[in-house]
């Protein structure tokens, strides 16, 4: 009986029940999008901050001292300690590794040497990859073009592949290559030195980087090690991480906290901590945030989901008043029965059970729709806000674990919606029906 | 009017006994008085007719009566048990066991079935059994509308349906409230006749009529005015009166 009057309710009070529900639906399906893009905007906002550069940076840690001049690197390769090229592999290894999303090795050289048309070259160069796979299964593609996509080229980048013993591909910043007169094109011979033949580096494009690299040649690793030198060697390491936002926890030095606080410390993906791993596993390394990213990227996060925390609140009041003026009316319609039923002996705990059941099938029908739904528009505003291209933006953000979320907060939002229209019908005299016409 | 006790009805021996009721409203205007101070007892097997004017309390005695309200003052005793210090909830349980409800406007519930409307009474009260709903139709002439809707029912088998659902739980009192209020000559005598059947078997039937003629089917009549109760015999000296 139960059953055939709450589902005789559903189809009676169709367009009650479809208004009801409709409020659910928007509500469940604005709260579904801010969750989604509030669990994934880490992602997002570092991909967009990406474009600022490094987040975390590597150096020996033997050479705590950079001797910059203009900003370029003017400390003799051999004059200081140095990482191994092959030590890199080591980052796709630590706790975080997944959370890794660029590297980027610098080798720092001078390149001495003449073109073609008998200018004479004497020039800061950074050995850098461009296109390079990091570690073998699972290999992360990386280099300095995905990690200065705000970096312009006239041209094309150097490929690693092409560099020989006698000479390899270069581009030059736009500076230097005016200055120079270098083209697409251009061949530069380096002078022979020491224990390193000359070499050839062919100018395959034209960089615009809007700072110091505008005065430098960038060449590929391989080949800036060979004319250095020194094979397998590398000055620096820019690396690109997905971190959580910096607090006061992250802030503490892991050595002094006690074994368990360590353990939590270590599995949260705080720059620092991730810093920490780095210098764990590549011996001699020392790691530290570029605290000005992490900072900008702390405070943006902070801001866009206090944003939409408080969008879902809003979209979740305004579905429990819609369903509560809702269920108000369907219930006002059925105050006959519900006096009927009382003068019949039904407890007020067996009606108010029977509308909280109406109540509750309707918030897990609708706030199942306004999951798929509020997935859909998460998706579609991923896109749209981020403007951005992949996986994220691609249909819809289904996240699974926010299903019972959502359905949990609509069953939330429909009972206590409810509850104001079933406690006045249950505390109307159910003998007003009995004297009905009388 | 003189406020007229019945005092030939022991209330020990009453299915129902009112001993000194008031049923006091607030109202705008202060406090209503509803019911004044009633004392009368009704004997299991009796069948009787309250009449009065509108306003005169008839609603109210009803309604405590039937359990849907308590007494401001005094004692109300149901079937041995006393409703005045029942909680809601022992109120509820206690109106499902002792009270079957007819009323004038039938309030069947439109889309149920002539039967589903006997078992939702089933329902509220223990459990459904759709034979017994069956036979209790059968027994107000209804076995073959059973599946009908009430609209497509007539008043009068609307009523006999209503009739069938107060009977279904075996309540020691049946309450009509202007059973025949609703309907034409014809199905008022049929309605009638039903009652007349059931007080036949031995069922208890507390009356709220207009109706002078169904007044006259009762054994006796309580008459209210201005919310005091006075008691008169109708169809022979069931009870002894006294003024």
């Amino acid at each position: 009986m139960f059953f055939r009057l709450l589902m005789e309710s559903f189809r009676r009070q169709r367009r009650r029940k479809l208004l009801a529900g409709l409020a659910i639906l928007l509500g469940t399906t604005a709260v579904t999008a801010m969750l989604a893009l509030a669990t994934t905007i880490g992602d997002r906002i570092h991909q967009e901050l990406a474009v600022y550069g490094a987040n975390i940076v590597v150096y020996p840690a033997a050479d705590q001292l950079e001797v910059k001049v203009g900003g370029v690197d003017v400390k003799p390769v051999s004059g200081g300690a140095l990482l191994h090229e092959s030590d890199l592999a080591k980052l796709r290894g630590i706790f975080w590794a997944n959370n890794i999303t660029g590297v980027s090795p610098e080798l720092p050289i001078r390149v001495v040497g003449k073109t073609a048309s008998g200018m004479s070259v004497d020039a800061a160069a950074t050995g850098l990859w461009f296109d390079h796979f990091l570690g073998k299964a699972d290999a992360l593609k990386t280099g300095t073009a995905a990690m200065h996509p705000w970096w312009k080229i006239q041209g094309s980048w150097p490929k690693e592949e092409a560099t020989t013993d006698t000479g390899s591909e270069a581009v030059a910043g736009t500076v230097l290559a005016s200055h120079l007169h270098l083209t697409p094109g251009t061949v530069i011979q380096t002078n022979a030195g020491g224990n390193t033949a000359s070499r050839s580096l062919r100018i395959t494009g034209i960089v615009s980087a809007g700072d110091d690299t505008d005065n430098q040649l960038l060449l590929p690793l391989n080949a800036a090690q060979q004319i250095a030198g020194t094979p397998d060697a590398v000055r620096r390491v820019e690396v690109s991480a997905r971190t959580k936002p910096e607090d006061t926890f992250a802030r503490k030095d892991p050595d002094t906290l006690s074994p368990a606080q360590r353990e939590i410390w270590y599995c949260r993906p705080y720059a620092n901590s991730i810093a920490y791993q780095i210098r764990e596993a590549i011996p001699g390394a020392r790691a530290e945030q570029v605290r000005r990213v992490e900072q900008s990227e702390g405070t943006v996060l902070k801001r866009i989901s206090g944003l939409m925390w408080l969008i879902s609140a809003a979209a979740l009041l305004a579905a429990g008043f819609a369903v509560s003026a809702a269920m108000a009316t369907a219930i006002l319609e059925r105050q006959g029965e519900i006096g009927l039923m009382r003068s019949l002996g039904a407890s007020k705990t067996t009606v108010a059970l029977l509308f909280y059941t109406e109540a509750g099938l309707l918030a897990v029908f609708a706030g199942g729709l306004g999951y798929l739904a509020g997935s859909g528009l998460a998706g579609w505003l991923g896109a749209r806000i981020f403007a951005s291209e992949g996986p994220a933006s691609a249909g819809s953000l289904l996240i699974p674990v926010l299903f019972p979320v959502v359905v949990t907060l609509a069953l939330l939002v429909a009972l206590a919606g409810s509850t104001p229209a079933i406690r006045r019908a249950l505390t109307t005299d159910p003998s007003a029906i009995l004297r009905a016409g009388a | 009017m003189e406020n007229l006790v019945d005092q030939g009805t022991r209330p020990d021996c009453a299915v129902i006994a009112l001993i000194g009721v008031t049923r006091e409203y607030a109202g705008h205007g202060g406090v209503v008085r509803a019911l004044d101070q009633a004392s009368f007892s009704i004997v299991a097997g009796e069948w009787v007719a309250i009449t009065g004017p509108s306003g005169s309390g008839k609603s109210t005695l009803v309604n405590l009566i039937g359990c849907l309200d308590r007494p401001t003052q005094g004692e109300l005793v149901i079937d041995g048990v006393s409703t005045s210090s029942m909680s809601p909830a022992e109120l509820d349980r206690f109106r499902a066991d002792k009270i079957g409800f007819i009323f004038q406007q039938f309030h069947l519930i439109p889309y149920l079935s002539a039967l589903e409307n006997v078992m939702l009474a089933q329902y509220f009260h223990s459990m459904t059994d759709a034979k017994e709903a069956r036979s209790s139709l059968e027994r107000v002439g209804l076995g073959h509308r059973a599946e009908h809707l009430p609209s497509e029912l007539s008043g009068g088998e609307q009523q006999r349906v209503c009739i069938a659902r107060a009977l279904i739980n075996n309540p020691p009192i049946l309450l009509a409230d202007e059973p025949t209020g609703n309907l034409d000559a014809a199905n008022q005598k049929i309605v009638a006749d039903l009652l007349r059947g059931l007080h036949a078997t031995g069922h208890t039937i507390v009356m709220v009529t207009h109706d002078p003629e169904m007044a006259a089917l009762a054994q006796r009549r309580i008459a209210l005015s201005h919310g005091k109760v006075f008691c008169h015999p109708v169809n022979g000296p069931v009870v002894s009166l006294e003024r």
